[in-house]
């Protein structure tokens, strides 16, 4: 299938944060007619070299080449004029627009008089243009009517309309159903007849083997290598994507687990989180894995009172609690480290003491402030989680990923809390941090807090977890022991093959 | 350290307006001399005071994420319906005590509609100052209510014989919303919600509760601006105040607090409402044409506005 011509060549393109390496020499060539998966677990560069295509990041080197020209960095206008495409869900779209207004955006087809949009002759046009791809929908329609299977076939048929020659998708079936997911397949074969490449990104590795030319599969930032389909398989695949050396793992040491002290029964919240019962023990780490939108986050939020759950209760030594609000969860004990440190849990226009100390202030019954002692915890905290920081009055938003982390972590310790529910702890972390937060969950475990760790990232799930229980759309699918546990198998629970 | 201190203090918006204020200050005393007058001085605090006080509510508003722009029509009702009951011959401290009521009415009802429909404070402040505007002109049937000196011991008092009573008042308020926003647990709810509602709500804050009570203290500063107002004028109408409001905003952000909310504070407000009375009465010693002073006005805000993005843009480079 490879046989069109090149349309695209990715050439040693490497990003770096800070010292984290999220893109290390990603080299492919797209060709017309072509669909090239890129395959990695969360973490492994997938959007990042997404990103850089659409002209959103700036690579630190390689090149890219396309329509002759090399470019060492695109912006996102350029891109578009190059004919990258980026499909991304739900955005994009004016919803109060009609469906041809959409397609024309920012090139209006005008009739005679000037400044007067010719809205017959685009209708006539759109309707030409979705019937070539054979979508069906009504070019009259008002964008807000659409589902969202019909906006992402829109946004398809608007590249298409100017003049696309890579499309981009990023996990586009994600919230599709199966009939929708089938008409979809069939339009990326039709795109793939027109001459356009295609890259496509998604979880859903059958998916990928049913649609794919050649899958391209990075590991933490790496390359690790670039395959025609007909050459590898499933597992193939897997053992690729996952498959670290023992050093990558942090080794814990154990704690002895106590007597069960939460309990989590039948918790239920929409279609989303589905009847979830486990229990936890003092000093266990119970690790969540699962796929991104499998329901991890929004069981979280349920548990903390973010989310007012349908059903379900939540059992804290023996005695059960009424949580309608995070004010209720705090109070009885319950801490939630979100997994979005930005918006949901930094102060960012606030110094570092007042982000610490602020549920300490809180859970106070006192009016008034006592300054010398905020200052105090403020320091001692800062000591004890090796926050690196100038002075207690500088702004969180100087310091690094790791130590923003630390500063939230910080602020839940100050509370004498039973139970942890950690969301992607070390998201956005760099390595030598991320340790430090590993051996403080530890310290947590042995001194009997309960603890839940949501994580995608297999190495910390399986060096973390005592136990590990797999969600997958929206249930508990199973728990299991730690032991002998592979990534390869994780990755099977996970996607349910 | 003592480095990083200097630079802080060099970059600091506060120290810049000190630095305006007084090159202001000695360029006009220069021209003539009648300026650095203790008459004159004192002057300038009490043509101020009211501003202050608005200001200080706005000040504690804008840094919780909030906005009022109905302050103005809150104080034109609040001081046409004191007029009124004072033309009655009601007792003042009944009058009083109404007055501060409405105005907290008022504010509460910018917040719960804010709230409720959870629609920007800004939208529900707009509606609501047509609402009270149009509250006021029908009770006062658009005409000025004019009490005679019945209401003028707050606008003429001066203690001691020369410190205005305005000038104190106005001071005070200063100081208690320092208190309020340093020191308190409520003030450090002003910061956490304006900074990040949802982390605030997460951090066990109620958010809601919180933000009437925003409004509600601003509404009690409102209408101890109309009574001072009130007195100082000796008579009111619907719009009494107006425009007042867009000053304040003014005010809190050449003082350095961003819109954005989430930071700033009260001394920067005071030097804020300071120059603007500064320019206004410097104009004035000049002989200059009066219209110059709007112009002053908004070219000062451009200016602190372009000097915060800077020092801004500053920070994040120096990262």
């Amino acid at each position: 299938m490879a046989d069109g011509e090149t349309i695209l060549i990715v050439d040693q393109i490497t990003k770096r944060y800070g010292s984290h390496l999220v893109l290390d020499n990603v080299s492919f060539h797209l060709h017309s007619g072509e669909v090239i998966c890129i395959v990695g677990e969360n973490g492994a560069g997938k959007s990042t070299l997404i990103k850089i295509l659409s002209g959103a990041v700036k690579p630190d080197s390689g090149k890219i080449n396309i329509k002759g020209k090399t470019y060492a960095e695109l912006h996102p206008r350029q891109s578009m004029q190059l004919g990258i495409a980026t499909i991304y869900q739900d955005v994009e779209l004016i919803d109060s627009l009609t469906v041809a207004d959409n397609i024309f955006l920012g090139n209006e087809t005008m009739n005679r008089f000037p400044f007067i949009v010719d809205a017959n002759s685009q209708f006539e046009k759109s309707r030409r243009i979705l019937q070539t791809l054979h979508i069906d929908i009504d070019e009259k329609a008002l964008v807000e009517s659409l589902s969202a299977a019909q906006k992402q076939n829109l946004q398809i048929a608007k590249a298409f309309h100017q003049d696309a020659r890579v499309l981009i998708m990023d996990e586009p079936t994600s919230s599709l159903g199966v009939e929708e997911k089938r008409s979809l397949i069939r339009l990326i074969e039709d795109l793939k007849k027109r001459g356009l490449g295609i890259i496509y990104i998604s979880h859903y590795l059958e998916e990928i083997f049913e649609i794919g030319d050649t899958i391209l599969i990075l590991k933490d930032g790496k390359q690790v290598g670039i395959y025609p389909r007909e050459d590898v398989d499933i597992n193939f695949v897997i053992n690729k994507m996952v498959g670290r050396d023992a050093a990558m793992f942090f080794k814990r040491e154990s704690v002895p687990l106590g007597e069960v002290q939460v309990k989590i029964k039948n918790i239920s919240w929409g279609n989303i989180v589905k009847d979830v019962s486990f229990d936890v023990r003092a000093g266990e780490i119970f690790g969540i894995g699962g796929l991104v939108g499998s329901g991890r986050s929004e069981l979280a939020a349920c548990i903390f009172g973010m989310a007012r759950k349908d059903n379900g209760e939540i059992i804290i030594n023996g005695k059960a609690v009424q949580i309608q609000n995070p004010r209720d969860a705090i109070k009885n004990k319950i801490c939630l480290i979100t997994e979005d440190r930005k918006k949901y849990a930094l102060f960012e226009p606030m110094n570092v003491q007042d982000n610490i100390v602020i549920l300490n202030t809180e859970l106070k019954s006192k009016a008034l402030l006592n300054l010398e002692e905020e200052k105090r915890i403020s320091r001692k905290i800062i000591d004890r989680l090796h926050i690196v920081v100038n002075n207690v009055e500088e702004s969180v938003m100087n310091l690094s990923g790791g130590n923003q982390q630390k500063t939230v972590l910080g602020r839940w310790l100050l509370m004498d809390a039973v139970l942890f529910i950690f969301d992607e702890p070390t998201k956005g972390v760099d390595i030598g941090a991320k340790e430090e937060i590993y051996k403080l969950i530890v310290e947590l475990a042995r001194e009997g807090k309960s603890i839940i760790m949501i994580s995608s990232d297999m190495p910390e799930l399986l060096s973390m977890s005592d136990r590990i229980g797999i969600m997958r759309d929206g249930q508990l699918i199973k728990i299991m022991e730690n032991h002998n546990i592979s990534e390869q198998t994780l990755i099977h629970d996970f996607i349910g093959i | 350290m003592a480095n990083t201190m200097t630079n802080k203090i060099l970059r600091a918006q506060w120290f810049m307006l000190l630095i305006v204020i007084i090159a202001i200050s000695v360029v006009t005393g220069l021209i003539n001399p009648r300026f650095f007058r203790l008459a004159n001085i004192i002057n300038i605090f009490e043509q101020i005071a009211t501003l202050g006080v608005v200001a200080s509510g706005a000040t504690i508003l804008i840094i919780s994420g909030n906005f009022d722009i109905s302050v103005g029509a809150i104080i034109g009702l609040t001081a046409s319906v004191m007029a009124i009951m004072i033309k009655a011959s009601v007792p003042i401290w009944i009058v009083v005590l109404c007055g501060i009521s409405i105005a907290i009415i008022c504010d509460l009802f910018v917040g719960v509609t804010s709230i409720v429909f959870k629609a920007p404070s800004f939208i529900t402040s707009l509606a609501s100052s047509s609402i009270f505007s149009g509250i006021a002109l029908a009770i006062t049937s658009a005409t000025l209510q004019t009490i005679f000196g019945k209401f003028s011991f707050i606008g003429s008092t001066r203690v001691f014989g020369v410190v205005p009573l305005m000038f104190i008042i106005g001071i005070a308020v200063y100081l208690v919303v320092h208190f309020i926003l340093k020191f308190t647990r409520f003030g450090r709810r002003v910061y956490a919600v304006g900074s990040n509602s949802q982390a605030a709500y997460l951090s066990g804050i109620n958010v809601n509760a919180s933000k009437l009570l925003f409004f509600i203290i601003n509404g009690l500063l409102s209408g101890i601006a109309a009574i001072m107002l009130l007195s100082r004028i000796g008579a009111a109408g619907a719009s009494t105040g107006a425009g007042i409001e867009l000053q304040a905003i003014g005010a809190v952000v050449i003082g350095g607090t961003p819109i954005s909310g989430g930071k700033g504070g009260i001394f920067g407000t005071f030097l804020g409402v300071f120059l603007m009375g500064l320019i206004s009465n410097s104009l004035n010693m000049l002989q200059a044409t009066p219209y110059l002073q709007n112009l002053a006005t908004g070219a000062l805000i451009i200016l602190a506005v372009g000097v915060s993005a800077l020092s801004r843009r500053n920070s994040k480079t120096s990262l």
